[in-house]
């Protein structure tokens, strides 16, 4: 099991990284900055199981972000408190300084 | 398949073609914008505007329980896996994947799995649903 | 249209009479009948996959808040370990294979709605559900139209379920987009004091647990949102 490299607390931004065919990151959280709030295991990464690589897929450890809705969408029509969360696995991520 | 079937099926099939014929049509280069906005992962719709609609709830119908339990099974002995079926969704295509309800898409992928990894061929799976539509057709 | 089977000098004739039948129902029972052929999977291996499937519905969900209402310390367990929890009331994300289910995983998360947070649910990328607590998805959750809004217009969606939410609760959503799987535990409603676990459970609907509905001590169906009444 690998040490994640992001701990709960964290800002982090999703990569935009070039994906063919399929994905599991949307393109709505893409460049966004979010908070990392939990963990998850380490699974397989999408970018494996999905071409039948389960048994030998890479594994990574995932993470639940938090973002503020009004992060995400310019034109939010909801409230600043209001938030969204989903998950990423760790090579999804880069570091935010502050 | 008789000629007639053919001749209805290709008259269907041109009415779900793109009516931009001469933008759609294999153009001979496209800008690098539209390349992007034809390889966006199909199934990615989270923000795309729409408007509010009806939300219907239905139970499932028999053959798409049936659809459901069947991609289940050959997931779970290990004919492929739920990522694998998600990911086929998004090959069948903009005009499958809208065009189809819920469970063609599942039952699509199914058998393209099949057939990609060799567990079965396209004249068997072509012969089979010949056999099973005259056979229910009878009924 | 309208003639008999076996005009076929009429180009549209075939077409509608091929259509008695759905082609997709067509499709399933040959790739179903060709697995069963080549040994992929057992018609026992259906047969006990499509029993686990039709037994299951909203209810394991709404016995799992009706005990969390009712004991504290099992709603403790619950969030911290749900599919642990599971088991109290019977649920074992493990079956019907051993090894869960295909498409459902086993790493379930119960998020509880507060005074200051209210949750809901959607899957933008496709449709994932927590099947084993509360069964097949409804249709409409699997709408383009609901997973294109809900994560960019949560509060007029739910506003579309009849669910309007003062403007000082975070309206939290939840895009299911890996492995786990998610299910709101809703508030317990006034007008409940002194209730039975059984009582409790018949107001905890689908959309509740949902998140695009609240529980009410006078309603025991999804029936009465306004996304129903449309229909």
């Amino acid at each position: 099991m690998a040490t994640p490299k992001f701990q709960v607390g964290d800002k982090v931004r999703i990569k935009d990284r070039t994906t063919l065919f399929h994905t599991r990151t949307q393109k709505y959280i893409r460049k966004r900055v979010g908070t990392v709030v939990e963990h998850r295991p380490e699974w397989v990464i999408p970018e494996d199981e999905a071409w039948d690589r389960m048994e030998t897929g890479r594994k990574e450890p995932f993470y639940v972000i938090r973002f503020k809705q009004t992060d995400l969408w310019p034109d939010y029509t909801g409230f600043a408190q209001d938030t969204l969360e989903s998950e990423a696995s760790e090579s999804w991520l880069e570091s935010v300084k502050g | 398949m008789s000629k007639i079937r053919y001749e209805s099926v290709m008259t269907a099939d041109r009415n779900l073609n793109p009516t931009e014929h001469e933008e759609y049509d294999s153009p001979y280069t496209i800008p690098n914008d539209r390349y992007a906005a034809l390889t966006t992962v199909l199934h990615d719709v989270g923000g795309e505007p729409d408007f509010p609609q009806a939300l219907y709830t239905k139970s499932e119908e028999e053959w798409e329980m049936n659809t459901y339990v069947t991609c289940e099974c050959l997931g779970w002995r290990g004919a492929w896996n739920s990522e694998m079926r998600r990911r086929l969704e998004n090959d069948l295509g903009k005009t499958q994947y809208y065009g189809f309800p819920y469970y063609g898409r599942w039952i699509t992928g199914a058998a393209r799995v099949l057939v990609d990894k060799g567990l079965i061929t396209t004249d068997e799976l072509g012969d089979k649903i010949d056999e099973i539509r005259a056979r229910l057709e009878k009924k | 249209m309208g003639k008999q089977h076996g005009d076929h000098h009429d180009g549209h004739n075939t077409f509608e009479v091929s259509s008695k039948v759905s082609e997709f129902e067509i499709l399933e029972l040959a790739i179903r009948e060709l697995a069963i052929e080549k040994g992929i999977f057992s018609a026992d291996d259906h047969r006990k996959f499509a029993e686990w499937a039709e037994a299951k519905g909203p209810h394991g969900g709404s016995k799992l808040v009706a005990k969390a209402w009712s004991d504290p310390a099992f709603k403790q367990r619950l969030l911290e370990n749900g599919v642990e929890a599971c088991k109290e009331v019977g649920i074992d994300w493990l079956q019907p294979t051993g090894v869960g289910t295909p498409s459902d995983y086993t790493y379930f998360y119960v998020l509880e709605n507060t005074p200051q947070v209210h949750n809901v649910l959607v899957c933008t990328l496709c449709s994932c559900y927590p099947r084993p607590v509360l069964g097949m998805s409804p249709d409409w959750y699997r709408t383009p139209s609901y997973r294109r809004r809900m994560v960019r217009r949560p509060r007029e969606v739910l506003a579309e379920f009849g669910l309007h939410l003062p403007s000082d609760i975070e309206v939290r959503v939840h895009d299911s987009n890996q492995k786990s799987r998610f299910m709101v535990m809703p508030m317990r409603p006034e007008g409940t004091e002194g209730w039975s676990e059984e009582q409790l459970a018949r107001i905890v609907t689908r959309d509740t647990m949902i998140g695009v509905a609240l529980p009410r001590a006078d309603r025991t169906s999804d029936a009465g949102s306004l996304a129903e009444q449309v229909r």
